[in-house]
């Protein structure tokens, strides 16, 4: 199997691995247990929340373990009780489904365009700022395209006004270089899965001295804001995950790009009017989404796994509809065209033979599937 | 409901799991149909490799089948 759709999900790498199961079966003590097996389950939780803060500079006081990012995402923009929130038009779908939430509780909610690379302009948002605005919510890297925001420029303009900031940055921690105080946010999701370790641990970064009101309640996990028994093994997945991820991010991201700066040249090469959606010069380095003009995503995809191939036809949390992606419908793509989209993102566990396998097997499958486009041969059709 | 025939093999009256297989690996609006076999060879897999996808596919809820 080739697996390229790790913006959906990563592989746990075997030393992530190694780290985190002696807590589901030797080390299982619960960390709110006063005796030893519990303390030791605590003091893991605080070294991993050490190691996120160093990874993404921020006190670990500032870091707050959830189930994922999308509880993460939710927590934030369900905290906003009246007033206005400002977002953007290409949000990950659990902002998106929260802001509606918002709406319909009679919170106004502006949804910001974006031009066709996928970028929000600061301009935008300093239009859409009214007295009442009371977040602003923007993702840091897109999750179908790859887009990187101006976080950093945005956070310094709302430096000073009463307006808290959140960025979605649930692909990029990990994969590029994410300090919070130089974005200049108040609260950043990210979510461990996302970058080599286990599923359910999603976290939050809330500025000190930025109060955010519990969404879950129960116990004084989290210092009391985030009820619920911790997920130690997942806890400590994400502290060796982001360490291992950001120690060697540099190189990583040259591997990745050059993964994907031959992905598109191998099959521009012979498919010449393949469109890339993004910014081509401000992306994550191992994400493309392309458009192959008449030939539905979905129908590639599934070729690809019948091959053993894994990618993305859009973002996997939405694949299961038959509907255009809300993020290439922004960019100004018709229907069509954003059906005809495929994602595919390169992880640390991929190598270039991978990769030209995967060109290979995109043009063998495209090729395919027009050939049964055309009706030869005396087809007979009984109605 | 319209009968299909294999483009391969002259096969009449495709099932609704072929016609399904075909509309949702190849083309939904495709004017050629396969039967699984010559599906499967012209997909270069095997046959039961496809009928698990059927399954799959049914388990995802695809309406198609």
């Amino acid at each position: 199997m080739i697996y390229a759709d790790n913006a959906a999900t990563t592989k746990v790498s075997d030393s992530v691995l190694g780290k985190m199961l002696p807590f589901l079966q030797e080390q299982y003590g619960n960390a709110s247990s006063q005796y030893s097996l519990g303390v030791k389950a605590k003091r893991a939780v605080e070294q991993a929340r050490q190691q996120v803060a160093v990874a993404i500079g921020a006190e670990p006081s500032e870091i707050v373990f959830t189930s994922g990012g999308s509880e993460s995402n939710s927590w934030v923009i369900f905290s906003v009780s009246k007033g206005h929130v400002i977002t953007s038009s290409i949000e990950h779908h659990s902002v998106l489904n929260s802001c509606h939430s918002l709406e319909r509780k009679g919170i106004d909610v502006t949804y910001l365009p974006v031009d066709s690379k996928g970028r929000v302009s600061l301009n935008s948002i300093k239009e859409a700022i009214r007295s009442d605005t009371k977040l602003v919510s923007i993702i840091l890297a897109n999750n179908e395209i790859g887009t990187i925001q101006p976080i950093a420029e945005i956070g310094e303009y709302l430096r000073g006004r009463s307006i808290l900031f959140h960025t979605d940055a649930v692909q990029a921690v990990g994969h590029i270089p994410v300090i919070v105080k130089e974005l200049g946010v108040d609260f950043l999701t990210a979510s461990s899965h996302k970058f080599n370790g286990a599923k359910g641990t999603g976290i939050l970064y809330k500025r000190n001295g930025v109060s955010l009101p519990p969404l879950i309640f129960g116990g004084e996990q989290e210092r009391g804001v985030r009820a619920g028994t911790e997920n130690i093994a997942g806890i400590v997945a994400a502290g060796y995950a982001i360490t291992e991820s950001v120690t060697d991010m540099i190189p990583m991201a040259e591997k990745l790009s050059a993964f994907v700066r031959t992905t598109i040249r191998g099959i521009r090469a012979k498919i010449p009017n393949i469109i890339i959606n993004g910014d081509e010069n401000n992306r994550l380095p191992g994400m493309v989404n392309i458009v192959f003009d008449g030939v539905r995503g979905e129908s590639l995809m599934h070729l690809l796994d019948l091959n053993g191939i894994c990618v993305s036809t859009s973002s996997a949390c939405s694949s299961e509809k038959d509907e255009p992606s809300h993020v290439l419908t922004a960019l100004g793509l018709n229907e069509q065209q954003a059906k005809s989209a495929i994602r595919i993102s390169y992880g640390r566990h991929n190598n270039m033979d991978e990769v030209e396998t995967i060109v290979a097997t995109i043009y063998n499958a495209y090729n395919k599937i027009l050939a049964t486009r055309n009706q030869t041969k005396g087809e007979l059709e009984i109605t | 409901m319209e009968s299909k025939v294999c483009y391969v093999c002259g096969k009449e009256n495709l099932s609704k799991d072929e016609i399904g297989l075909i509309k949702k690996l190849l083309d939904k609006n495709t004017k050629r149909f396969y039967c699984i076999d010559c599906l499967a060879e012209y997909l270069e897999v095997d046959t039961e490799f496809l009928l698990e996808k059927v399954e799959e596919f049914k388990m995802q809820g695809c309406t198609l089948f």
